[in-house]
């Protein structure tokens, strides 16, 4: 979920350093962490760190029928899963929504956040209306749109009818069945992307247009120029929460395709939960969840390392 | 303002330690407070829409019948969600008293040593006649000769048409034991008659249809008798009683008189909506379907058995459905609470009521007698039809059912074939590359369980 | 397009046109669900989306038929708790972090950046072993205590705290307050738009929980509004399409306007942070 992971990332450590306060260097201070911090690391570690390991040590196994380890298999799951090109094509089919929904969420998030960004009259109206789909959750998003893609009786279908246009399978078609997703999942994320690149954009300063202007920069030229570079830090921002959010995408897929058609639609968390809770087959479920963390934690790094330098310059 | 969010912050505080507080005190299901006096059942059941309805009358007469017991039903969703979270839930506080596991979990749960045998109870009952229960629906569900699980919702799968459609475009209805041809022949005749406006038939992606379509050709899928003299080691889709039978899907779609509503939980909703609304004309489901499809239906129903190739005779199609098992990790009165709402509602009268209610046949021989299925047949004769097929059928190894742990796993790869099939994939090469993934989960399976 | 400095009225009207146009496509799935759920299901099933047959009966059916308000009584209190219990937690350990000096303080800083990289997804096999052992299965609880903290809702609230002014602490130095009296009567106000944007995640996290709260709750008892409304989708398998737009318009509703009224928060909350 997007709204669960969210922004302020960019912090500032550099000017924390310099100013790193401190009330008192109190012995008694130890005491206070330990009160302060304790119940936080114990539930880390308790549902963050433990099963971390946990999960690394199943993936090491066969589990029977009751879901217990029972023959150990080394990286035999590793190897199955790598040559298995099922796992492959779903590997590929989350890249490739992973990439669609950022690519149009923060492209057309870009468009709504300049266009509202407009001092016009009533534009407050606009702003409020962009930003509603924050206010949907997963559900709703996938029983609306559902609907919408419904092959007999739904609204595109009434649409093509009356139209007399070809009807399109939204949901059996493998292709459309991914577009069918990423569509509700774009639409799902604008409204969040939508609001943050407008504060963006708002904060950048107008003496900066009205210079271009004065040197005769057409708009296009001065979105480019001043805009983008601007607000790179936050588009870069929210590419990758998007990116990572969207790895993690489990309820749409459940709600509206289940992973199909022919696996169209089977990304890698739903893979996942499907093979454990499914199946029963829970050690190559781990090896799975071993992957996806890779995975996850790789961009999350990347997140991090980007967000300090552009804080150091 | 600093002051109110320090308030409230204090107050906050004190409410989450009161309810975290409150949930440690009180960590037990919450239970109604009616049934404090009598013994709680949980039951977990997989029944949605009508049948869960007809499933409530049934735990609401047995709750009315005695003051013993009370059941209390949780609907769990989909019977594939529910397997694991029985097995996985086995042991705790909040796992059921009873539970509907379906045909197909069959081995897992005799393998998993979970369950009491229902034969235990009805060895010491001297009220209880076991051999009123179909002998085809009691076969599938015992084991080592012990009745392991009570047979409940038994169904078979059926072709049904919108015989008043058909009647208004002057097509000859299909033969109640129809062949791949009959019905090709009524979806085209349809599909052009009604000028394109009617979809002639669909035949969800389900692997269930297409292990009824290989059974009904008295094709075996798995080694050693579909597993029952033995712990199969090989499962072969890639027959040709499968493929003729994708082949005559494909010869529809390639003519249009097909649609495809696509696979899962949605797909079986749509084809419905689709039927009733007069979209597509002939569609193979469930017997159980019969309650939606005769609830609100302007049309006029018509039922043929499972279709079969042509050119050879039906070897007649195994039940589907699901058994009631009763868990062993409850107390000694609950589970004979347990067993006693089986009993209850495998009775003539209750069986009656629920073949009329859901389209799942009777199982008591002596719900045929009550007046209820009498009215019912009467007023619509189609209705006989899902037993008469199950009477027709002699039962041998290949319509028994496939007893196979991991049946789930082996029936997404089918869907997944079926797909690649319907999308025009080649036919053999969906199923041998179906083959070859169902037999690595198989080999894997064994050797994690220790079969050999 | 940003600072139209000469008004031309043309380009004021097509900057009308495509505002208003992107506002009906953004809105049009809302519209088309909620026009239907006031549908009977017949009709919606037939294709007659311009049905004149319009009523509240998909809305009474869902409130009388269906547990959505138990359903969404146990998301209100669960988002609430979770909200809460993330604002306590994760204020306290920013402040260690931020203002207490103690051994290896800064490797559990990075521990909890760690906890940032690994997906919640990835751990569910174990946890819900844990969460079993512990009896906390089908109840809130489980939906609870997994979640009481949050690395992130740590690390943002450490950004936060760190830009509290340093007079304001030598005053309270002068003044010899303990911490916790600086905690609650210092850092914690000062603080109060980036608490009131923790709080509002927090809530929104918790209300859009979906596959743990699908795989640890049997009960209507405690289940959650995002997995109720997929129980009823499946379990209405007859597609009572009516009735499950009337739910979904019910769930949205309410949501929405929380987020019209919140918004000036969100806004600021999330400029202040993420838009250095």
């Amino acid at each position: 979920m997007l709204k669960s992971t969210t922004p302020t990332m960019v912090g500032s450590e550099a000017k924390a350093k310099k100013k790193r306060h401190s009330f008192s260097l109190n012995a008694k201070d130890k005491y206070f962490a330990l009160l302060f911090l304790g119940p936080s690391l114990l539930l880390l570690s308790v549902f963050v760190f433990y099963p971390m390991f946990r999960t690394l040590y199943i993936s090491m196994f066969l589990t029977n029928t009751l879901g217990k380890t029972t023959v150990f298999n080394g990286f035999g799951n590793y190897a199955t899963l790598l040559s298995s090109p099922e796992y492959i094509a779903s590997m590929g089919s989350t890249l490739f929504y992973v990439l669609a929904v950022t690519a149009l969420t923060v492209s057309i998030g870009l468009l709504l956040a300049n266009l509202a960004s407009q001092k016009l009259a009533g534009i407050g109206i606009f702003r409020t209306l962009y930003s509603i789909t924050m206010g949907v959750s997963v559900s709703v998003a996938a029983i609306f749109w559902l609907f919408i893609f419904n092959p007999s009786t739904g609204f595109f279908t009434i649409i093509s009818n009356a139209l007399h246009l070809p009807v399109i399978n939204w949901l059996t078609d493998p292709k459309m069945a991914m577009w069918a997703v990423i569509i509700t999942t774009v639409w799902m994320h604008l409204g969040f992307t939508f609001l943050i690149l407008l504060g963006s954009i708002s904060s950048v300063p107008t003496t900066l247009y009205e210079a271009a202007s004065v040197e005769g920069a057409s708009e296009r030229r001065q979105f480019f120029k001043i805009t983008i570079p601007m607000i790179s830090p936050t588009l870069f921002f929210v590419s990758t929460i998007t990116l990572i959010d969207s790895f993690k995408s489990f309820g749409l897929i459940d709600l509206i395709t289940k992973g199909g058609p022919t696996n169209s639609t089977n990304m890698l968390v739903y893979r996942l939960y499907k093979d454990a809770f499914y199946s029963g087959n829970y050690g190559q479920a781990s090896s799975e969840a071993i992957i996806l963390t890779i995975i996850i934690a790789f961009f999350t790094f990347l997140q991090f390392k980007f967000l300090e330098k552009r804080v150091n310059y | 303002m600093s002051k109110k969010l320090k308030n409230s912050l204090i107050s906050l505080t004190l409410i989450i330690a009161a309810v975290v507080l409150g949930i440690f005190a009180t960590n037990k299901p919450v239970k109604s407070s009616s049934s404090s006096d009598r013994i709680p059942i949980v039951f977990w059941h997989e029944m949605g829409g009508p049948s869960e309805d007809a499933l409530e009358a049934v735990v609401n007469g047995f709750n009315k019948s005695q003051s013993k017991y009370k059941v209390i039903p949780k609907y769990q969703g989909s019977y594939d969600e529910a397997i694991q979270k029985i097995l996985q839930t086995h042991g705790t506080n909040t796992s059921p008293a009873i539970f509907q596991s379906f045909d197909i979990a069959t081995a897992q749960m005799i393998h998993s040593k979970y369950t009491t045998p229902v034969q235990n109870f009805i060895d010491k009952d001297k009220d209880f006649d076991i051999e009123k229960i179909a002998p085809a629906a009691r076969s599938f569900y015992s084991n080592d000769g012990k009745q392991q699980a009570m047979p409940f919702n038994t169904s078979q799968p059926v072709l049904y048409y919108n015989a008043s459609l058909l009647k208004k475009y002057h097509i000859t209805p299909p033969p109640v034991s129809p062949t791949y041809s009959d019905i090709t022949r009524v979806a085209k005749q349809l599909y052009e008659r009604s000028d394109h406006k009617t979809k002639g038939m669909t035949v969800q992606i389900y692997g269930w249809l297409l292990e009824q379509a290989t059974t009904n050709a008295g094709q075996a899928l798995a080694n050693n008798d579909n597993g029952h003299s033995g712990i199969p080691t090989e499962v072969k889709l890639n027959n040709p009683s499968t493929v003729k039978f994708l082949e005559w899907i494909r010869e529809n779609i390639k003519s249009g008189d097909f649609i495809n509503y696509g696979s899962g939980a949605s797909a079986g909703a749509n084809q419905i909506a689709g039927f009733l609304s007069g979209k597509v004309g002939i569609f193979i489901q469930s017997s159980a379907s019969m309650g939606k499809l005769t609830k609100n239906n302007p049309n006029k129903l018509g039922i043929t058995y499972f279709p079969h190739p042509d050119g050879q005779k039906a070897n007649g199609v195994s039940i589907g459905g699901a058994a009631l098992w009763i868990s062993n990790d409850k107390s000694k009165a609950v589970q004979q609470g347990a067993y006693e709402f089986s009993k209850y509602a495998l009775s003539p009268a209750v069986q009656a009521q629920w073949q009329k209610s859901t389209g799942y046949l009777a199982l008591n021989k002596d719900a045929q007698k009550e007046k209820i299925l009498k009215d019912l047949y009467a007023k619509n004769p189609e209705a006989k039809v899902p037993g008469q097929q199950l009477a027709d059928a002699k039962p041998n190894y290949v319509n028994s059912g496939i007893l196979l742990e991991g049946m789930q796993v082996t029936r997404q790869l089918e869907e997944v074939a079926m797909e690649e099939a319907y999308n025009g994939g080649d036919i053999a090469k969906a199923l041998s590359h179906a083959d070859k993934n169902v037999n690595q989960n198989i080999a894997t399976s064994n050797r994690a369980n220790g079969y050999k | 397009m940003i600072t139209s400095n000469k008004p031309n009225r043309l380009n004021k009207v097509l900057s009308y046109l495509l505002l208003v146009v992107l506002a009906v496509v953004i809105l049009a799935p809302f519209f088309i669900g909620i026009w239907t759920s006031f549908l009977p299901t017949m009709d919606i099933a037939q294709g007659n989306f311009f049905s004149t047959k319009v009523s509240f009966d998909n809305y009474v059916a869902a409130f009388t038929k269906t547990p959505i308000v138990r359903y969404l009584g146990n998301s209100l209190v669960i988002s609430t708790l979770t909200m809460l219990a993330q604002l306590v937690f994760c204020s306290m350990s920013a402040y260690a972090f931020v203002f207490l000096k103690f051994k290896y303080r800064n490797a559990i800083f990075i521990l909890f950046l760690i906890t940032m990289m690994l997906p919640f997804e990835a751990e569910i096999i174990p946890n819900f072993t844990t969460v079993k052992n512990l009896g906390m299965l089908d109840n809130y609880s489980v939906l609870l205590i997994p979640f009481l903290t949050s690395a992130f809702g740590t690390f943002m609230l450490r950004q936060a705290f760190m830009q509290t002014p340093t007079e304001l602490k030598e005053a309270a130095d002068i003044e010899g307050l303990n911490h916790f009296q600086i905690y609650w009567s210092i850092v914690l106000p000062y603080n109060k738009i980036s608490m009131i944007t923790l709080g509002a995640y927090s809530f929104l996290g918790a209300w859009n929980q979906y596959l743990w709260p699908m795989l640890t709750t049997f009960s209507n008892d405690s289940r959650l509004i995002q997995n109720g409304l997929r129980q009823l989708q499946s379990e209405e398998t007859f597609n009572d399409w009516g009735m499950i737009q009337a739910s979904a318009a019910i769930i949205v509703i309410p949501t929405i306007i929380v987020l019209f009224v919140g918004q000036h928060y969100f806004k600021s909350g999330m400029n202040e942070g993420a838009v250095k």
